[in-house]
């Protein structure tokens, strides 16, 4: 018997694909690829980065979102629980596949660029911050969406915590917000601890103790909210949606 | 098989037990019926059962051995339909199948499976596509596809047409005559009543009795002739107990010097004795 978890991971990703998940953020990754490709050089620097980031955090959130809503909509979960998998096989199996998915859509971009535009990014590091930031807000989105009674609910909660958290990243990664003081609240932003780590990737990034504080931040974090939120709420949610 | 003790449940958001301590057994081979009413509380036991809602009261053992110490490996024992039919809408039926087909250690003959239920031919539709009685369809192989040595079954053959809801019964029957254990629930007496061993009769979340279709038949029923004669320019009807009915003199009187209309022994069907015996009627909609 192959093992489970790659059968569900396997099994989302088909889903992913023929819920036009997939067709989407390819969309999404050639309309980005679009936009950067008319900018000069000077701004590109400074763009790709930033949407880069976009793509990890506000996007994860948004996919998971749907594929989450997806399947409440069919009610599919009070069959998984019917069968030997276990919670966390399944909760696992959606984290692996949304950050495939994520991370795939955010090579596109990479690619288009290294290929087009012959832009200067340390491909290690670069994939380490997608990977570490895509996880973190992945799971944090599949217990945002633990939480949602509809759709336009989870698009409305959305919105709000990536403006929150986002337009003060957006002004500091800019340089708006110069003060030191911003430097150190900004530090407890997941947003601009994403930034932190993907932006690290590209030439002129200043390695301080930062860039290791906003890694270890994802990864800790991204721990926290599986084993604290998504793994013991999952049972309660599923009979939930399930219609009982 | 299946043991319940003093069974009782209460939803997390409820205000009062929708289930109020009930006790059964069912043995193994046998097809145990859950008949009741609408909000009666049969799916609400079965997801217990199935170990879907937990923080229930009472005790429930599974071949000799408290639920609650079995891991998720109690799913590869059991298949279960639930009152909706449940897939991936935009997956084929085959490729719907395939992927929990996947999930477990045994797995049935899915051809012959679906042959049975006239799917075959539809296997690569998405499922989408598919009528109410297909969905139906396909969700008894997906809750046989791991040949399971206990099956449970919330209102099956709701939405199906006579000629698949036999088809149906059939395959519930060979699976006990293969040595298998079924939990059906219904408001469809005549399911019951065809298919089960023995049923509960369930209002409230309480059970109001517990027999063989046939015992609560000889318990309940009562045995009769029924007589349509001519009187004049109008019928009239009467009804005689079958017993001693040979020796019964205005019957027999009757039969002599009327003109007969028609002449037919009865036996109170299941649906009236759950009446007679709760008080409740089973259907109050339809
Ligand atoms: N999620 C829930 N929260 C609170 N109460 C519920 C919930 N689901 C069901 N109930 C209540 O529990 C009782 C039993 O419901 P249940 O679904 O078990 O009935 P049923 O016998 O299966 O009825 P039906 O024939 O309509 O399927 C009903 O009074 C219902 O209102
Ligand atoms: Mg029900």
């Amino acid at each position: 018997m192959k093992s489970r978890l790659a059968i569900l991971v396997k099994g989302e990703l088909s889903r992913l694909n023929k819920y036009n998940v997939f067709s989407i953020s390819i969309l999404v990754a050639l309309i980005w690829g679009i936009i950067l490709f008319f900018l000069n050089e000077d701004a590109l620097g400074s763009i790709l980065p930033f949407v880069l980031v976009l793509d990890a955090t506000m996007m994860s959130v948004m996919y998971i979102g749907s594929v989450m809503y997806f399947e409440k909509s069919e009610s599919t979960i009070s069959t998984m629980l019917v069968t030997p998998t276990t919670n966390k096989e399944l909760v696992m199996s959606k984290v692996i596949a949304n950050t495939i998915h994520n991370a795939f859509s955010a090579s596109l971009i990479i690619i288009v660029f290294i290929i087009f535009k012959d832009v200067d990014v340390k491909i290690f590091l670069v994939f380490l911050g997608i990977i570490s930031t895509t996880t973190f807000f992945t799971i944090a989105g599949l217990c945002l969406s633990y939480f949602q009674k509809d759709f336009t609910g989870m698009l409305v909660n959305i919105m709000i915590l990536m403006f929150g958290f986002g337009i003060p990243m957006a002004l500091y990664q800019f340089g708006v917000l110069k003060a030191d003081f911003w430097e150190y609240l900004l530090l407890i932003n997941p947003m601009q601890a994403g930034a932190e780590v993907i932006t690290a990737a590209f030439v002129g990034y200043e390695f301080t103790y930062k860039y290791y504080f906003s890694l270890a931040y994802m990864i800790i974090g991204a721990a926290i909210f599986y084993y604290g939120v998504a793994i013991p709420k999952f049972q309660k949610y599923a009979v939930k949606q399930s219609g009982v | 098989m299946f043991k319940v003790e003093d069974l009782k449940y209460r939803y997390p958001k409820g205000e009062h037990d929708v289930i109020n301590g009930i006790s059964f057994d069912i043995s193994e081979g046998e097809i145990f019926g859950f008949l009741g009413p609408s909000g009666a509380g049969k799916s609400t036991t079965q997801k217990i059962l199935i170990k879907i809602l937990g923080d229930y009261r009472g005790t429930i053992s599974y071949s000799g051995k408290d639920i609650t110490e079995f891991k998720d490996d109690f799913y590869e024992d059991i298949g279960v339909s639930f009152e909706m039919p449940i897939h991936f809408s935009k997956m084929t039926a085959m490729e719907n199948i395939d992927f929990f087909l996947k999930l477990y250690k045994n797995n049935a003959d899915v051809e012959e499976l679906m042959k049975r239920v006239g799917l075959w031919e539809d296997r690569d539709m998405m499922v989408g596509e598919f009528s109410k009685g297909m969905k139906i369809r396909l969700n008894i192989v997906r809750a046989m596809l791991n040949n399971p040595k206990m099956l449970f079954m919330d209102e099956p053959t709701n939405g199906l047409d006579p000629m698949n809801a036999m088809i149906l019964k059939d395959m519930i029957r060979e699976f006990r005559a293969d040595g298998g254990t079924v939990f059906i629930t219904s408001h469809i007496m005549s399911d019951i009543d065809q298919l089960c061993d023995r049923v509960a009769f369930i209002v409230e979340g309480k059970i109001i009795e517990m027999d063989s279709p046939r015992n609560l038949k000889i318990k309940y029923g009562k045995r009769s002739m029924t007589l349509e004669y001519k009187e004049n320019d109008h019928t009239e009807i009467v009804e005689f107990p079958l017993d001693g009915i040979g020796k019964n003199k205005e019957f027999l009187n009757l039969l002599q010097t009327k003109e007969v209309e028609t002449l037919h022994s009865g036996e109170t069907t299941l649906e009236d004795i759950f009446i007679q015996v709760t008080g409740v009627k089973l259907k109050n909609e339809e």
